[in-house]
């Protein structure tokens, strides 16, 4: 058996952020909400191109469920640096449902496309009216959840 | 568990690598971090782009994608932990995940990153993560089948600087001594059996 070693680190960016400067807490974070506030409409766009990659997707019908993963994970990607909860449990349904159906080596574009359908809804709402979207995710995770029982 | 909003931490000086094969979360990523007060920083888009920086430049952190073509974040910390130049190998990773497939559950235990971050998050969120990592006392361990942060369970207490939620949560760290040493006599008193009158 090999030996286990134990080797006690000292990062140079503990004695960094202790240093005397820098900021605290609270302003590091409303200038990275600044900064990413300026971001926020390029990204919007982002996820308006993907989202309409899935929708050409579906309506070819040829592309794998590792490619719709692909194009799903995308979306939680750039959705979850900017905290978009609704549209990121959304896309999270749909990694999940697509990763279910290549493990069973099966294809489900109705369950799919409702996931798409609901990812551009979400993305034209911005995230408001939650409570009513919220309602449209539990639906999906729904759609999502019968994969396991069928 | 909230990072205290008055506490401080100055990471003009840290150098930080930033990996994600999606340019528009790069892009976001490298903001946040540019908030928090980073001066330097570099983008890459692949892990064979992040070996290279590794190899050439001075990191303190890095935060890396861990869903990427060719060579995801998971190859490239276990690469880190074990093949990179020897002063490297133990660089803080803070790893962001979005959705984990079944099939990554066990090659994301068993990567050696410091800290695996879930998306969606916040701005706050992530500098808890860094100021963690920046604290963290864990040791490293270094084995056959893993390199890495201790992984195993220990109650520490809250981390140093952030409130317990119960109100004999207390850190276990013990800090630099305040009052001066105490001398024999006064720790003998400490431990001498008095008799008491009832």
């Amino acid at each position: 058996m090999s030996k286990t070693e134990f080797i006690k680190v000292q990062h140079r960016l503990s004695q960094q952020v202790a240093k005397p400067g820098g900021m605290t807490a609270d302003i590091a974070t409303q200038r990275a909400r600044r900064e990413l506030a300026a971001q926020a409409g390029d990204a919007k766009k982002s996820l308006g191109v993907t989202i309409g990659r899935l929708e050409a997707m579906c309506a070819e019908k040829t592309a794998s469920a590792d490619d719709i993963y692909v194009e799903s994970a995308v979306v939680l990607d750039i959705a979850g640096m900017f905290d978009m909860r609704t549209l990121c449990d959304a896309s999270y349904s749909l990694c999940e449902l697509t990763d279910r159906l290549r493990t069973k080596d099966r294809q489900d574009w109705t369950s799919i496309g409702v996931h798409v359908n609901a990812l551009r809804l979400i993305w034209s709402k911005d995230d408001k009216d939650a409570d009513q979207l919220k309602s449209v995710v539990d639906g999906l995770w729904a759609i999502t959840d019968r994969l396991d029982a069928s | 568990m909230a990072l205290d909003p008055n506490i401080r931490i100055n990471l003009d000086r840290s150098v930080v690598l930033l990996v994600d094969d999606n340019p528009q979360a790069l892009e976001a990523l490298s903001a946040m971090v540019r908030g928090f007060g980073v001066r330097k920083q570099f983008k890459c888009g692949s892990g064979a782009e992040a070996m290279h920086y590794v190899k050439n430049q001075e990191l303190d952190l890095i935060i890396t994608d861990a869903q990427m073509p060719d060579m995801d974040g998971y190859d490239f910390v276990r690469w880190l932990r074990r093949d990179a130049p020897p002063e490297l190998i133990f660089t803080p990773v803070i790893m962001l995940t979005g959705h984990a497939p079944r099939s990554m559950v066990e090659k994301s235990r068993d990567s050696g990153a410091n800290f695996i971050l879930t998306r969606p998050f916040t701005p706050e969120i992530l500098l808890q993560r860094i100021f963690w990592v920046a604290r963290d006392e864990r040791q490293m361990v270094k084995s056959a089948n893993y390199v890495g942060p201790d992984r195993r369970f220990k109650n520490l207490g809250p981390p140093l600087g952030v409130k317990g939620r119960r109100k004999d949560d207390l850190s276990t760290h013990v800090g630099a001594a305040v009052d001066p040493n105490m001398d024999q006599n006064e720790v003998d008193m400490l431990m001498k059996p008095a008799r008491v009158q009832i």
